[in-house]
């Protein structure tokens, strides 16, 4: 465990030293993101500039589920979706190998080696929005209201990292596979609005087939602590039992992806 | 000029073989288009349920539905992308070759423009009737209204393609255009009535909206397609709209072209 926080740390590191050249591109990615929160606001206000409610969703229960948004989007870009990308990358040159003669556990090595420290501006934004429409809402948020937030939306990270790793271990049967991050990409587009808004049977595939409900609607719909969002009150306990499942099924895949890698020289 | 129809077929037929050849790709990138406004209609079709009247924009749940079908198409034939590509071309120098051919690179970049739109209309057709028999809006457009939405259709895509091209020739100043390119897609989505029809938009936006090119590349095609635009009057200043923003858009494509040509040779050393 020293050993897997220790490598973390080197690896974060050197990620934060190249990065560090180019100090230009900091600034003008930081005032993206201060854009695609404003533009993502300037929508909300469309919205109810025309109407009153979204599926029993007001603006400040609209501007949470913005700022979670924000949250998922800008935090799976920390880690998530660049390791998995060189995963691919990795799985297709037939450089993998350099990643599997390594003595660490190569599940927490192929997680670890990229870290795009930048985008934690779009979780301090994302947190501040969040936190802004709930405080409208009501002035008292509780204490339970802000920890079962946070477990869901721990829960959303770990249900996104389970989904990522099967995917990119699907590389190792169909080796041009990149294309899946717009795959990816394009269902999570669906995650910028309430699930409520669709039919019932949509609803039902979002939360569990693909668990998009669990990932932006229910952290949202938690942090309001109102019942007129939606989301079921045993929200949480779904969703942890979605990320272990997830977790597990997806640590399964990745070990049995591995035998059906047969490296550089193939 | 007798060799420039020739020129044209035969960029159009290499860039169509190298589409074929990234069908998966191209795929995935068109589904984006089906993905986007079926996402939208959803959920102002549910926001219409929210008003007061039943209405946003003054459109009912049927008048979401047409507008948003309409979107859908005008989204896919409208499509522009050089802002992404350029800063690409000049980084990498594929642009000198192009630079030396006794045809301007921009008809290159148009011929694959149209060849992205052949290739895709495979995958995107059934989609869009996979939208159409589940959502089934029912359009009260006359034949008239469907006639002057074709030539809107293809003004709003010249329009958009010159603009996003001229936009994209600020690559050969700044080589990292990324931020650029994100933000002409933002004020197309948000100004171009793709978020929400124009009619919808908050004041400030709908002024800005107003005195911008990008409600003539999208929602004014679609209005039509839609039968939103109810009168002949209303069509043709709006044809003649497109068509002062085509003319001035290529002044100024040219202006810049030329300025940026000049700059070129300093940058591919």
């Amino acid at each position: 465990m020293r050993r897997a926080i220790q490598l973390i740390l080197l690896y974060a590191r050197v990620s934060v030293q190249n990065f560090a050249a180019y100090r230009f591109d900091f600034f003008m990615r930081l005032f993206m993101s201060f854009v695609q929160l404003g533009a993502e606001l300037v929508i909300v206000y469309t919205i109810f500039f025309n109407t009153k409610s979204l599926a029993g969703w007001r603006w400040q229960h609209m501007v949470v589920l913005v700022g979670v948004y924000r949250i998922v989007a800008g935090g799976i870009r920390i880690y998530i979706v660049p390791n998995m990308r060189a995963v691919l990358e990795d799985i297709r040159e037939g450089t993998l190998d350099f990643v599997l003669l390594k003595p660490v556990n190569s599940q927490l090595l192929v997680s670890i080696r990229e870290f795009v420290f930048w985008r934690f501006t779009d979780i301090v934004l994302g947190l501040s929005a969040a936190a802004y429409g709930a405080y409208k809402l009501s002035v008292h948020v509780t204490w339970v209201q802000v920890t079962t937030f946070a477990f869901m939306l721990a829960a959303a990270f770990a249900i996104i990292y389970a989904l990522w790793l099967a995917l990119a271990t699907l590389g190792f049967w169909f080796i041009r596979v990149q294309n899946i991050e717009m795959v990816f990409w394009n269902v999570f587009e669906a995650g910028r609005y309430p699930v409520m808004i669709y039919p019932s049977w949509v609803q039902w595939s979002l939360t569990f087939l693909i668990p998009l409900a669990f990932i932006t609607t229910f952290p949202a719909g938690m942090l309001t602590g109102d019942s007129a969002t939606g989301v079921p009150l045993h929200a949480p306990l779904l969703a942890g039992g979605m990320a272990v499942v997830s977790l597990l099924a997806s640590h399964w895949f990745w070990r049995y992806g591995l035998k059906h890698y047969s490296g550089a020289s193939a | 000029m007798s060799g420039f129809p020739r020129a044209f077929a035969a960029m159009l037929r290499v860039n169509i073989a190298n589409m074929i050849q990234y069908r998966a790709e191209i795929l995935l990138w068109s589904v984006w288009g089906i993905v986007n406004p079926t996402v939208l209609y959803v959920m102002w079709a549910s926001a219409a349920g929210g008003s007061d009247d039943g209405t946003v924009a003054g459109l009912d749940r049927n008048g979401v539905a047409t507008y948003y079908f309409s979107i859908m198409i005008v989204g896919h034939v409208t499509a522009a992308w050089d802002v992404y590509e350029m800063s690409y071309l000049v980084r990498k120098g594929s642009l000198s070759p192009q630079l030396l051919r006794p045809i301007l690179p921009i008809w290159n970049s148009i011929t694959g423009n149209l060849a992205y739109k052949i290739t895709t209309m495979m995958f995107v057709l059934p989609m869009w009737a996979v939208f159409f028999f589940i959502v089934r809006p029912h359009f009260s457009t006359q034949p008239w209204q469907f006639g002057l939405a074709a030539v809107a259709l293809v003004l709003g895509a010249v329009l958009n393609y010159m603009m996003c091209y001229t936009v994209a020739l600020i690559a050969f100043w700044a080589t990292k255009l990324d931020a650029v390119g994100e933000i002409y897609f933002g004020l197309c989505m948000m100004l171009g009535g793709r978020v929400a029809p124009i009619a919808g938009l908050p004041p400030v936006v709908s002024e800005l909206a107003a005195v911008l090119p990008f409600q003539w590349m999208f929602a004014f095609p679609a209005e039509l397609l839609a039968g939103i635009v109810t009168t002949p009057q209303e069509a043709m200043a709006g044809l003649g709209m497109q068509a002062a923003w085509v003319a001035l858009t290529i002044i100024l494509f040219n202006v810049v072209w030329r300025a940026a040509i000049r700059r070129y040779s300093a940058v591919s050393g």
